[in-house]
């Protein structure tokens, strides 16, 4: 062969290598279909989510039903301010943070976002494993197939099709709608609880309502969709459209909320069973309002898990090497990108993992992962606040003196609260 | 050589998270506030630093020189008498380079390595009172060591495995082989930045650009010369190259288009709205301009798009001797010769030969004679597959395109076959 085209070849082979790396990029952040927001709603409503939801709405009936509303608000808000900063600077947020913040604040927010995504994989690979009980699959056959599926799909998989099954998995949120369906709701009825706030005035009450705002607004999702929109290649000029995929995604996320609150609110609420997780919700609906709903419940929690599974993990790697600038991406050889690989597949085994050991508590565990997120949250929203308003970074697409009050008043509300379910979250773990 | 010894005496490192943050003292004990940063004047291969930039105890921003520093230690740093503190706003002067605010944290280009890297902490190497930048550190020791963590973890590593590499020097890098990406201009003087970043291959600087962030990309993209930009423009994917066209100006834009091969600057333009392709087409030279407008007719999947019409194409009563002379005098056009192609006066594709064939064989020999039967040819409408098939069976370097008359009006080098087909995969 000769020497011209052995170099070409060795050219080529690097474009591929890099449109490999590319593709998966986008890939994970999905972008050229289905845009940033939608995605980050549904890996919203994953397996912690659907749980929290299905508790609410068998423990308190339609009671939380309204909080719907400000917290599809606040998450807009949120959303919003992270996917124009994505846009405008063209940068992801770990960026961002270690560029204006340094590297000992990077490092803290980081290590106590590596701690709640770890929880958040354990939760997710929790809910595989109770899904498919209800199929009949024991957890100790499930959790390692899908597991191993989920690294597989990564990092071996073809980006092309992987990209299919994701969009797949994106359609199938609609089994909820359909389980609310189902259910066969009073619909007036659930329709004045949406507008019409109520109150309990009990602790078991205000953590719920606290749990719900918790579980919808996560540190992760600021990082994951600035870096989506920043993969996505958005520009200030194309913002408009942004904005409204935030808008969408965000409502989305809540719709599927509300169905699922629904669900569980006419059936158990009504004949007073008591659940604990979202696996208990979906076998205590087939008696109530039958198999269908309770098999679609099942199934709908599966594909939450696992499409949460498959990207929070990804997602992690990402945002922790961008902030300590060190080589990403799944196409990027082992030897060249070390801290990534190690990364991924660390958050998926250790993830799996603790759901397989035997008499571990799962639900401290979890705890102790919401506390380290509601420590975590006020932080990420106040430096978020802080970039969006540097002029030098933003210039006039800085928040405006309206939004700022609004972004102000939503993050004060969200501290306030997360400070509470942090006290509250540490009490459990000391009692 | 005395002197030179007395150099290395007077001479010491320091890091850069060793001074930041420092409490700044002047001669009478009196303290001025905190370091927070320092302004160094590049051109150099070792650039001085000129001076400091302190924040008072009340927030404001105050510059010192650095000849009026009189040293340095653990807690603090020590002014002479005679320093002078000027207040100054948060902009960097000009051709001046501030460290935090524009090295440390943020990524640069390692042109050796020819990768991008984050800036862990900076090394300095101090000669005669004259702190000068010597390094960057981009090692996971620098970012231990702005933790804070240094000397426990040096500790740790030392008592547990003293062999390992963690405790070798680390990821310094000259600054002179790295190449800094801040927006503001005049950090570096053009031709020095040209020089530089044309050591890397395109196909590298193509990497490093798709990995960048929009401002970035197009400050870096914009110091490259003509050449470097045209080469490093085939390599990158279409929406990072559409985005670079459209933020230099049209006729930056049509100078680089020009110096792409034809093939491939139909293929960026072709993702171009309508508006700004015939816009760069007029901004073009004729001849360059006419290639592409031919090439852009084509659907870009199918042959026609991904043809070069430049081509070895010589008329089948040519002598050796004659193609041979034609060859020389078309070198600068012709990046590489794969292969000669002999057509009749009608432009119908005959036969082929080697640039081998065409070397052995008598001079005055015609190429009638000495060509050989084309083993195949694909129509201008065919699919990338039947290129690659066909590339394949007769193991063919550069496969002929025609017209359905039999003309030939193209070929495809199997360079650009591998990643095409490597990208349907």
């Amino acid at each position: 062969m000769p020497p011209e085209l052995i170099h070409r070849t060795t050219t080529g082979e690097i474009a591929r290598q890099r449109e490999g790396h590319n593709r998966w990029r986008n890939f994970l952040l999905f972008l050229a279909v289905m845009g940033p927001g939608i995605i980050t709603a549904n890996v919203d409503n994953d397996a912690g989510g659907i749980t929290t939801y299905s508790v609410a709405g068998a423990q308190f009936g339609t009671k939380l039903l309204w909080s719907l509303i400000p917290i599809t608000l606040a998450l807009i808000v949120v959303q919003e301010m992270g996917s124009r900063m994505g846009a405008v600077t063209g940068k992801g947020l770990s960026d961002l943070i270690r560029e204006h913040y340094g590297v000992r604040v990077t490092f803290w927010i980081l290590l106590a976002m590596l701690i709640c995504n770890w929880g958040n994989t354990v939760a997710e690979f929790s809910g595989i494993a109770s899904s498919l009980q209800i199929f009949g699959i024991p957890a100790q056959i499930s959790v390692p197939i899908c597991a191993v599926l989920v690294w597989l799909l990564v990092t071996r998989g073809n980006a092309r099709w992987v990209e299919k099954i994701f969009l797949v998995a994106c359609v199938f949120y609609i089994a909820y709608p359909i389980s609310g369906f189902l259910a066969h709701p009073p619909w007036k009825e659930m329709l004045i609880a949406t507008v019409v706030p109520q109150w309990e005035n009990n602790r078991a009450f205000v953590s719920m309502l606290i749990g719900t705002v918790g579980t919808t607004i996560a540190p992760w999702m600021q990082f994951y969709l600035q870096s989506a929109v920043v993969e996505k290649g958005v520009s200030a000029e194309t913002y408009a459209l942004s904005r409204l995929d935030v808008i969408v995604g965000c409502i989305f996320t809540d719709v599927v909320a509300f169905f699922i609150i629904v669900s569980c609110a006419v059936t158990l609420n009504r004949s007073g069973i008591h659940i604990e997780t979202a696996k208990d919700a979906a076998l205590a609906l087939a008696p109530l309002a039958g198999k269908y709903c309770s098999l679609l419940f099942s199934f709908g929690l599966f594909n939450a898990s696992f499409f949460a599974a498959s990207i929070l993990p990804l997602s992690t790697a990402y945002t922790f090497c961008e902030g300590f600038g060190w080589e990403q991406g799944i196409g990027k050889p082992y030897k060249d990108a070390k801290q990534f690989h190690w990364l991924y597949t660390g958050m998926i085994v250790l993830g799996a993992g603790m759901v397989l050991i035997p008499k571990l508590p799962l639900i401290r565990i979890m705890v102790f992962t919401q506390v380290v997120n509601g420590i975590l949250l006020p932080f990420i929203l106040v430096f978020m606040l802080r970039l969006i308003n540097d002029k030098k970074l933003m210039g006039r697409y800085r928040n405006g003196p309206w939004f700022n009050g609004i972004a102000w008043g939503t993050t004060i509300i969200m501290v306030a609260l997360t400070v509470y379910l942090v006290v509250s979250g540490v009490q459990d773990l000391f009692a | 050589m005395l002197e030179e010894l007395d150099n290395l005496t007077q001479s010491r490192f320091v890091f850069f998270s060793q001074l930041l943050g420092k409490t700044v003292q002047s001669a009478d004990g009196q303290d001025l506030g905190r370091l927070v940063d320092l302004v160094a004047i590049p051109g150099d291969a070792y650039p001085p630093i000129e001076s400091l930039i302190v924040r008072s105890w009340r927030r404001s921003r105050l510059r010192l020189l650095w000849t009026a520093v009189a040293g340095y230690d653990e807690t603090r740093i020590q002014l002479l008498p005679s320093a002078v503190a000027e207040p100054v706003g948060d902009v960097t002067p000009p051709n001046r380079i501030r460290l935090a605010d524009e090295i440390l944290d943020r990524q640069i280009v390692d042109v050796q390595g020819a990768k991008l890297e984050r800036v862990n902490d900076i090394h300095f190497l101090e000669v005669k009172g004259v702190l000068r930048l010597a390094h960057v550190d981009v090692g996971f020791r620098g970012l231990v060591r702005r933790m804070g963590w240094e000397r426990a973890l040096d500790g740790a590593v030392r008592g547990i495995a003293p062999r390992s590499s963690y405790l070798a020097t680390g990821a310094l890098l000259g600054w002179k082989h790295i190449h800094p990406l801040g927006e503001a201009s005049g950090h570096m003087r053009v031709d020095l930045a040209q020089a530089q970043l044309a050591e890397l291959h395109p196909a590298d600087l193509a990497e490093i650009i798709e990995e960048l962030d929009r401002e970035q990309r197009i400050t870096l993209f914009s110091r490259l010369d003509t050449e470097t930009a045209a080469e490093t423009l085939e390599e990158v994917s279409p929406e990072v190259s559409t985005q670079l066209l459209n933020d230099v100006t049209p006729e930056v834009a049509a100078d680089i288009l020009e110096e792409m091969a034809p093939e491939e600057a139909a293929d960026v333009l072709s993702e171009l709205p309508t508006e700004t392709q015939s816009e760069l087409l007029e901004a073009m030279e004729q001849p360059e301009a006419r290639e592409v407008v031919e090439l852009l007719q084509y659907d870009p999947r199918s042959a026609g798009g991904m043809m070069t019409p430049i081509l070895v194409r010589f008329l089948d009563s040519y002598t050796a001797a004659e193609g041979l002379a034609e060859i020389r005098r078309r070198a600068e056009e012709l990046s590489r010769i794969y292969e000669v192609f002999v057509v009749d006066a009608a432009g119908i594709l005959r036969g082929h030969a080697t640039l081998k064939d065409l070397l052995v064989a008598p001079l005055e020999q015609a190429l009638k004679e000495l060509m050989r039967e084309v083993p195949g040819s694909v129509m201008v409408d065919a699919s990338l597959r039947e290129v690659a098939d066909l590339a394949a069976k007769y193991r063919l370097l550069a496969v002929p395109v025609i017209e359905q008359s039999g003309e030939l009006i193209g070929m495809i080098t199997v360079d650009d076959i591998l990643p095409a087909v490597l990208d349907a995969a």
